[in-house]
């Protein structure tokens, strides 16, 4: 279960390296229902859509590997 | 497209707010769907509902049209609003009833109806 949080946190990592704050966490404990937070500056001024589009976009070959079956997710920007 | 993906535009297009979603507001099959759902009606918003889960095409030419991955999705004149977290979220945030005035007029609340949609039929009830 860490191991795909990590694993998650990663894939966000490198997708925004700006970001202030990546946290992803196993909402159920069984490793496939996960909570992603995500706070970067880059979201600032970005519609609510948008900075959930791009966290999608980072978070698709696990979407489509089935490795999250579901997943929350909270933006945020810095400014 | 097939007929199933032309239903999805025309409902999109035509109704005011669509919710496709897991179920049907009597049978909620998803807790997210549930969310927005909820969300949606302390909004006091008029709700079409969509039931993606009788054939899995509806979900995929819903998700050709909308470009977004995952269910729930609400639409409002048309355009994409989210999923369940964004929507929830302007809900919370009071938002979501501002877009709706904005989109449908002032009055949008009065004598709001809910309406369910079958794509694969094309029936309204």
């Amino acid at each position: 279960m860490e191991l795909v949080t990590a694993d998650l946190e990663q894939l966000l990592r490198a997708a925004f390296p700006e970001a202030t704050e990546v946290r992803v966490s196993d909402r159920t404990g069984g490793g496939d229902h996960f909570l992603v937070e995500v706070t970067s500056p880059r979201f600032d001024g970005l519609p609510l859509l948008e900075q959930h589009r791009l966290v999608n976009e980072a978070l698709a070959a696990p979407f489509a590997s089935g490795t999250i079956h579901e997943m929350r997710i909270k933006t945020k920007g810095t400014g | 497209m097939s007929e199933v993906g032309d239903r999805i535009k025309d409902v999109i297009e035509n109704e005011q707010v669509v919710l496709f979603m897991k179920g049907t507001p009597q049978f909620v099959m998803c807790g997210n769907s549930g969310r927005a759902l909820e969300a949606l009606r302390a909004a006091g918003a008029p709700v079409t509902t969509v039931d993606i889960l009788p054939d899995p095409t509806i979900r995929q030419e819903l998700s050709a049209v909308s470009g977004w991955p995952t269910i729930p999705q609400v639409f409002v004149k048309g355009e994409l609003v989210g999923g369940a977290d964004i929507t929830q979220e302007l809900a919370e945030s009071g938002e979501l009833r501002t877009i709706l005035e904005e989109k449908l007029g002032p009055g949008y609340g009065d004598g709001a109806e809910e309406h369910v949609v079958d794509v694969l039929s094309g029936t309204r009830a």
